[in-house]
């Protein structure tokens, strides 16, 4: 263990364990602002502001914002929507666009220098909006069968008479209960492993680098370069993470649009 | 506007996706088998006191029938 005062700044003691995500309140009486609340409102606040100014006075050659903004919910739409679900998928483009832009933004504050920690580190973030996601595909396929027959295609697969006993619960547990946890679990835990691996790279350079052996101390530095290359690899994983989120999410949609499978 | 913007190329990331979401989707079957029909045979033992016989015939059921849907999805 190294001494916090060693550590400085980041107040942590070498093997991170699951207090950091824990961070100390910035605000109120029962602390109930923290950096994932704050840092929450800014991300919402700078996709708001970002597309609010993109769009405010669209141009037929777009600026360079309007171009961006474009693209967003262009790749949410040609990219995503259509493909998936098909001519039917274009209405819930916008649907993607915000998903997917607010996923990216706030997963992307866990490689932001300072900030480094990025609010669906805590499930209840990827929790909630897994569960806007369930709801939206059940009630896009109520919608569309009606209740019954959404229900016979969701669970019913199609086989022999005989065999459906055994594998209606199995197709209602895959599809109505392990969805939505898969959904969640899945950014949940990986923002959760990021944000330990690159705290145990920094940490330990901290440790390796205030070690009694000077043999160790060029490790130190070893250990912050991996920091720093694993900070790209995370930022490869956050936006494949936003992305997966909003493709599975269209996957279901276009399954519970579809006729029979 | 939006609508402006000229057909895009098919991505590379699309393949990637449908195979996430595959895998999933297998992996789903499988351990949904084995986990509800699993359970139910740990519900019988518990009220029959048969003490894990029932839970055995229920994971391998399960098991099978997760499989059934598997190469029934996926097989074609």
């Amino acid at each position: 263990m190294v001494s916090s005062t060693a550590v400085g700044f980041l107040a942590s003691d070498f093997p991170p364990d699951v207090g950091e995500f824990f961070t100390p309140a910035l605000f109120g009486a029962d602390g109930w602002l923290t950096k994932f609340t704050l840092f929450l409102w800014i991300g919402t606040a700078l996709i708001i502001v970002f597309f609010l100014v993109a769009y405010r006075s669209p141009k037929l050659v777009p600026s360079k914002s309007q171009w961006m903004a474009e693209s967003v919910y262009g790749f949410a739409r040609d990219g995503i929507a259509t493909p998936m679900i098909g001519h039917d998928g274009v209405k819930f483009a916008p649907y993607f666009a915000t998903l997917f832009s607010f996923i990216l933004l706030t997963n992307l504050w866990a490689i932001i220098p300072l900030v480094q920690i990025s609010p669906n580190s805590h499930i209840a973030f990827p929790v909630i909006l897994a569960l806007i996601s369930y709801f939206l595909f059940i009630v896009v396929g109520v919608r569309k069968h009606g209740f019954f027959k959404w229900l016979k295609i969701t669970v019913v697969p199609s086989a022999p008479w005989y065999i459906l006993p055994l594998v209606i619960p199995i197709e209602f547990f895959s599809s109505l209960i392990v969805r939505p946890i898969t959904l969640s679990v899945r950014l949940f835990a990986n923002m959760f492993a990021g944000h330990m691996i690159l705290l145990v790279f920094t940490l330990g350079g901290f440790a390796l680098f205030g070690a009694q052996t000077f043999l160790l101390k060029p490790v130190g530095i070893l250990s912050w370069v991996m920091a720093i290359a694993l900070t790209f690899l995370e930022a490869l994983v956050i936006l494949l993470q936003a992305y997966v989120f909003v493709v599975l999410t269209a996957s279901y949609i276009s399954g519970a649009l579809a006729e029979e499978h | 506007m939006a609508g402006d913007i000229p057909p895009q190329r098919p991505r590379k990331g699309d393949d990637m996706a449908g195979g996430t979401n595959k895998g999933y989707l297998a992996l789903s079957y499988l351990i949904g088998g084995i986990v509800v029909w699993g359970f139910v045979g740990w519900l019988i033992d518990h009220y029959v006191h048969t003490k894990g016989i029932a839970t055995a015939i229920g994971v391998v059921i399960g098991a099978a029938g997760g499989v059934y849907l598997l190469i029934r999805r996926m097989g074609s």
